[in-house]
């Protein structure tokens, strides 16, 4: 083939109208699952999607595990990308079943809304979900934003709380998932809450070897993490504290499309999350990032641990 | 960096599962870029005009970064193998069409008059004159095409599809080079194979182009 | 569409949108500096090497096929995978689009070479002329024009792909297209994409002026 004229009309038409002419045209290859309306049912089996980071993959094939041992045909999707992606491809029908988070869901789906409790919070997010959406309930373990500094940065600047950052205002650089910097659990809340405003926002991973690469490089100062990290302590770094609960205490929630929620689905997640704890969760995200043991076979083993499956 | 070759006897089946589903977002999209180019090129061939608008459109469609294209369908197809492969079928076309074209383009005006004087009518003519001379042309765009159709697919992991990109964004996440060191090796494979698979294709498809003994 | 589209221009052409480190202004010299960079080793490889397997007809189907070989490399795989082996640098990145460009380069230096007349060949040789002259003063100048080509599609390859420094932490107009999908933020994306396109289109322009550039002076 002759490459010399690759390039030649390059410049011969704008963007715009090109880009606009490719979005339409071909119809779905996979055909959608969805078939909304009436009762829920699990029947053509569910699809489980789950977010970008090592944990959710665990709860997602979890989820899978505890489905099919109730007899349900699953589908996990695993890494599909941030809660900012995934909830409107759970609407769209690419998914029906995500794990969730109180919390930070409540925050994505009404920032303003200030319950703190987990009841009061279950409350809240029935309300403010879409029609199509539920959550089921909440399971036993918990897992919360953490941000988290160095014993060194933390004895340096004297931080102990992140009302602390704020006597640094514009010296610290923070480092977290790029959502985080839009998010109210990150730079926006800790703004409004306490005052901070930081140096630089770095966009980097949500929990992963970025984050907690430039956390110990010392290219950032405070790092985005999760409470069920191992690493937190064993890099005894220190987690920043509280005081005016802008992170809220958070389940982890099986977030649902009406259209798959049926008896066998609500009684199968309700048994692995009054099954399921901290520290299991915890110690099972470790064999993942440490052991490089596969989430499914790691969620595998705990439902048959448990006897979710036979 | 080592390679834990006990990870990957293990996950011999997952490999090839996404193997395959990484060669169909391949290869579909090639089709569907053929599909797309050839009605165009013929337009390109015949009417000057709108050649270099043609052509020129697909050359700046080039210059997108690829996530990005995958991320702005997000709203029209969602997190599906069809976000995917639209994506990719747009990365295909600058080649296709342009070689498709050129593959036109290199056919002898004195046999499209043979074929008109023997009273060849146009249309027939471009099926069973014009396609075939332009043939070897239109398929070394092909072969590129597909090449860089198996080394893109790997783009879509950043929503969730990806084929054997799933293994870099999971290596990626845990630290962890083998899965990676498999995706990318996998990859090179499928496109050694399915080039040397188009070689033989075309070697079917010309049996002229070989009578010179 | 229409909606995307005029907040598209709301956000290029605020004037907080282009200050600071996240900045329009800042994001466009990082890519230009990662591509420029990526560009030049590339062609200070794949030049050399065209070049040679041209001059002396050796090697061109080990070369040919290692370009196309190369072309298949997928690029997020050669990323993490020499951020696993070396850790969070910009080497990743570097090693990933110099790979992308080299093809491109070997492939044209060496078609260029391979179009030049045997005869001007022979010529320059029955006049006197050594090895190394006939490659400078011959086959160089004639070959040149491919050779541009080459160069203009490898830097239009890396300006598209050098959005995935992004993808490691680093900065570059990819930043925008990354933060903008982990944000669902689909005005910074197509911002993002636009600005790529932009600069892959102004650079090929400005290459092919110094194309132009240089057939005058050698024609002259």
């Amino acid at each position: 083939m002759n490459r010399r004229t690759v390039l030649g009309g390059l410049f011969a038409v704008a963007s715009v109208p090109a880009l606009s002419a490719c979005a339409g045209g071909i119809t779905s290859l996979n055909g959608s699952g969805s078939t909304a309306g009436g009762a829920g049912s699990s029947k053509g089996g569910v699809t489980i999607g789950t977010a970008n980071f090592t944990e959710n993959q665990v709860l997602g094939y979890l989820y899978a595990a505890a489905l099919q041992g109730a007899g349900v045909k699953t589908t996990v999707r695993p890494n599909l990308g941030t809660r900012e992606i995934v909830i409107p491809a759970l609407r769209g029908g690419d998914i029906d079943l995500l794990p969730e988070y109180q919390g930070a869901l409540l925050n994505y789906l009404a920032p303003k809304v200030t319950a703190t409790e987990s009841g009061e919070m279950q409350n809240a997010l029935t309300q403010a979900l879409p029609a199509g959406l539920q959550v089921l309930p909440y399971g036993m373990a918990e897992d919360s934003d953490a941000f988290v500094v160095t014993r060194e940065t933390a004895r340096k600047y004297g931080l102990t709380s992140l009302a602390d950052l704020k006597k640094q205002n514009g010296h610290l650089v923070i480092g977290a998932a790029p959502e985080v910097k839009k998010r109210q659990v990150g730079a926006v809340g800790l703004k409004d809450v306490y005052g901070v405003e930081f140096k630089e926002f770095k966009s980097l991973d949500s929990d992963g070897p970025l984050v907690k690469g430039a956390l110990k490089k010392g290219d950032v100062d405070v790092a985005n993490l999760f409470t069920t990290d191992t690493d937190i302590r064993a890099n005894d770094w220190v987690v920043l504290t509280d005081p005016e609960h802008l992170i809220p205490s958070q389940h982890i929630v099986p977030l649902i499309a009406d259209r798959k929620a049926d008896d066998t689905v609500r009684k199968a997640l309700a048994r692995l999350g009054n099954l399921l704890t901290t520290a299991q969760l915890t110690e099972l995200n470790r064999q993942v990032d440490k052991d490089k043991k596969d989430p499914e076979d790691v969620a595998n083993a705990y439902a048959r641990q448990h006897g979710l499956v036979r | 960096m080592t390679i834990d070759w006990s990870w990957i006897s293990a996950h011999t089946d997952d490999l090839t599962t996404l193997t395959l589903s990484h060669l169909q977002a391949a290869l579909t999209a090639v089709a569907l870029g053929l599909l797309v180019s050839l009605p165009l090129a013929v337009v390109a061939h015949r009417i000057p005009r709108l050649r270099g608008f043609l052509l020129g459109a697909s050359n700046v469609l080039f210059t997108i970064p690829s996530i990005a294209i995958f991320v702005l369908l997000l709203p029209v197809s969602g997190l599906t193998r069809t976000t995917t492969v639209t994506g990719l079928t747009v990365y295909t076309l600058v080649v296709l069409l342009r070689n498709t074209v050129e593959g036109l383009d290199s056919v002898p005006v004195k046999v499209k008059e043979a074929a008109k004087a023997m009273g060849t009518r146009p249309l027939r003519t471009l099926l069973t004159v014009e396609f075939p001379l332009a043939l070897p042309v239109i398929m070394a765009g092909v072969r590129i095409a597909t090449v860089m159709s198996i080394s893109l697919v790997s783009v879509a992991t950043y929503i969730g599809d990806g084929g054997l990109g799933q293994l870099f964004t999971d290596g990626f996440q845990r630290d962890f080079p083998t899965p990676v060191i498999a995706g990318v090796v996998l990859t090179l494979l499928l496109a050694v194979v399915a080039d040397a698979a188009l070689v033989a294709v075309q070697y079917a498809l010309t049996p002229w182009t070989r009578r010179r003994a | 569409m229409y909606e995307l589209f005029k907040n598209l221009g709301t956000w290029l052409t605020s004037g907080s949108q282009w200050t600071g480190p996240d900045g329009i202004a800042h994001r466009l010299a990082e890519h230009l500096q990662y591509s420029l960079l990526a560009t030049l080793i590339a062609a200070a490889i794949g030049l050399p090497l065209g070049l040679l397997i041209g001059h002396t007809g050796k090697g061109a189907f080990l070369a040919i096929n290692l370009a196309s070989f190369g072309r298949a490399l997928p690029t997020v795989g050669l990323v993490v995978l020499v951020f696993l082996a070396g850790g969070l640098s910009m080497l990743p990145v570097y090693v990933a689009l110099v790979a992308l460009a080299v093809p491109a380069i070997v492939t044209n230096t060496y078609a260029g070479m391979t179009a030049v007349d045997p005869e001007v060949k022979d010529a320059a040789r029955g006049q006197g002329m050594r090895g190394h002259q006939v490659l400078f003063q011959v086959e160089f100048p004639l070959a040149l024009p491919l050779i541009m080509t080459g160069l203009r599609l490898a830097l239009i390859q890396v300006v598209a792909t050098a959005t995935i420094a992004a993808y490691v932490s680093f900065g570059g107009l990819g930043r925008y297209v990354f933060d903008g999908l982990a944000q669902r933020d689909l005005v910074q994306v197509l911002g993002g994409a636009v600005l790529v396109a932009v600069v892959a289109v102004v650079l090929d322009v400005a290459l092919a002026s110094l194309q132009r550039f240089l057939f005058r002076h050698r024609t002259a």
